[in-house]
């Protein structure tokens, strides 16, 4: 070996790289003001942020958080293929009780009218 | 003029009957395809069927908890609700065109996939659980029933049954028959016009029994107390050789069009006389998943103009004088056949009754329209007479409900083999064939 022992632990990084994706920090995650739910919180932020730049707008909202919590919720049936609108008149229509504030959010155009899912299967 | 002698038989009047249709659930009129797979067509399935088999289970086995899949524990007895898979080891996959080896798969038999391997599983949306014992047995179930089950989970994580509850017969309305006298349904199927079996006299000779020209007066009175003909299926065949996609020659294009010709001069005749329904089958120029939309009236130029010919969907439901007929063309029980076992046509029939679901095997072996929101196979209210049409020997039979409901079982058997037709007669729930 040519090098020197003190060069070793220049020729070696000891730290990873700072690029890619990463975990999101503390500060990032109390404003989203996070409710628990079905999946990991962690799989779905890096998801954000996997698309290259953060999609702060659109999926930071409330609203689309509330119905992104509808579309993973198992009870009202698979959500892919359907839109969002759709799959809550069929959960009324099967007697699920759906909540009744989402059929006015989807209706006044709020939130996105297709599941978290459309376009990114 | 005034010399001539004209006979005095009076005119004989054909019955009449009042009809409704109710194939609205058929018709595929406001659904618009978005992508959607197949999940959600079991979705609404499994919902519509668990609550049904969720109020019947508080009446079998009160003081039995009920869970779904993910909730079992090993040991404690429960009643789980789900979907039944069933694992059949010589069901055709596409996957085997990939396989590397295809030495362990041994040659499929065209008539029945069945092995003595096949083992069901039950699925809800929570998880899937395989199932042992000898309650349940594999080659009565196919895919796509959903029934309730009562069992515990083994240690090697299988749920081994004690006992199954299936929906059984849907809730019958009373017929309200409002006269006493014969009145009689033709149930023909099969006719395949154009195909080298079929021969066109025996179906005029059909045609003029039932429009009243064959016979003396009692034959003729017979007939005219025929009320509707029901045509189930299969009705023309076109040469299988055109069909290959090519660009056909002027003369090969006569001939794609001469059996459906043939059979509208012959729909006609009964159209001119009597109220027809004529549902597509497998070999109709129809599309090819169920519920098969009504075939197009431009297809019978002669036989549009009247008002009695209907052209109507596969699976065909209606109501005549209060009695409510419900039928196929025989794609449910032969996709049964081949995944299933059972004594006759007619147990099959029976077994779709008792699940309350036309086509249990749709969308997994029989194709079918990606429905969202609803299921239109499911049987909300039971017929007072079920058919199935193009099946190879005619059977028929009453079926006994466990609230006292009784369904009419008819097997009606190609026209183009055999010959027969079924005569059903509304008022005594009776059915006989006649050649």
């Amino acid at each position: 070996m040519a090098t020197t022992p003190s060069n070793m632990k220049g020729f070696y990084r000891l730290k990873k790289n700072k690029s890619g994706i990463t975990k999101p920090t503390s500060s990032k995650k109390s404003s989203l003001h996070l409710v628990p739910s079905l999946g990991s919180d962690i799989t779905q932020l890096t998801a954000l942020i996997s698309h290259g730049s953060p999609d702060l707008k659109d999926y930071h909202d409330n609203h689309e958080e509330l119905m992104r919590q509808f579309d993973m919720n198992m009870a009202y049936g698979p959500c892919l293929g359907m839109s969002r609108l759709a799959r809550w008149e069929r959960a009324q229509r099967l007697g699920l009780n759906p909540p009744i504030g989402f059929e006015g959010l989807l209706k006044a155009e709020k939130v996105r009218s297709e599941c978290w899912w459309d376009g990114r299967i | 003029m005034a010399g001539m002698e004209i006979d005095t038989v009076e005119n004989l009047q054909r019955k009449q009957s009042t009809y409704q249709s109710l194939d609205e659930t058929f018709e595929i009129q406001n659904e618009t395809y978005r992508g959607q797979q197949y999940s959600q067509i079991y979705f609404a399935r499994l919902h519509m069927m668990r609550t049904l088999l969720y109020s019947l289970v508080t009446h079998w086995k009160p003081h039995v908890p009920v869970c779904t899949v993910l909730g079992l524990e090993e040991g404690r007895e429960c009643i789980i609700v789900g979907t039944l898979y069933k694992h059949m080891k010589l069901k055709p996959c596409i996957l085997d065109e990939y396989s590397k080896e295809r030495s362990a798969v041994p040659l499929v038999k065209h008539h029945n996939f069945m092995h003595p391997d096949d083992h069901l599983v039950l699925e809800d949306e929570s998880g899937r659980v395989k199932l042992g014992g000898t309650v349940l047995s594999p080659s009565v179930y196919v895919t796509g029933v959903v029934v309730a089950l009562h069992g515990k989970e083994t240690g090697a994580g299988d749920f081994m049954v004690l006992d199954v509850l299936e929906a059984g017969l849907a809730p019958q309305i009373e017929p309200q028959l409002k006269s006493r006298e014969d009145k009689y349904v033709v149930f023909i199927s099969g006719v395949s016009a154009g195909s080298s079996l079929s021969n066109p006299l025996q179906f005029q000779l059909l045609v003029d029994h039932i429009t009243g020209h064959l016979g003396d007066e009692k034959e003729q009175g017979i007939a005219a107390e025929i009320v509707h003909v029901v045509i189930a299926g299969n009705s023309v065949e076109i040469p299988l050789g055109l069909l290959n996609g090519q660009n056909l020659a002027s003369k090969d294009q006569s001939r794609l069009s001469e059996p459906v010709q043939e059979l509208d001069i012959l729909l006609t005749q009964i159209a001119a006389g009597v109220p027809v329904d004529i549902m597509p089958g497998s070999n109709d120029p129809a599309n090819f998943s169920l519920p098969q939309q009504p075939l197009n009236r431009w297809l019978f130029p002669g036989s549009r103009a009247y008002n009695t010919f209907r052209s109507c969907t596969n699976p065909h439901c209606f109501e005549l004088d209060g009695v409510r007929i419900l039928g196929t063309s025989g794609q449910n029980i032969d996709d049964l056949k081949k995944y299933s076992e059972g004594r006759d046509g007619l147990e099959f029939m029976e077994r779709t009754l008792k699940w309350r679901h036309l086509a249990p095997t749709t969308p997994n072996t029989l194709g079918c329209y990606p429905f969202t929101d609803r299921d239109p196979f499911l049987i909300e209210s039971c017929p007072h007479v079920y058919f199935v049409g193009n099946q190879d020997k005619y059977g028929t039979r009453i079926l006994k409900g466990a609230e006292g409901q009784l369904v009419r079982l008819i097997s009606i058997p190609k026209f183009c083999n055999t010959g027969m037709v079924v005569v059903f007669t509304t008022t005594k729930l009776r059915s006989q064939t006649s050649f």
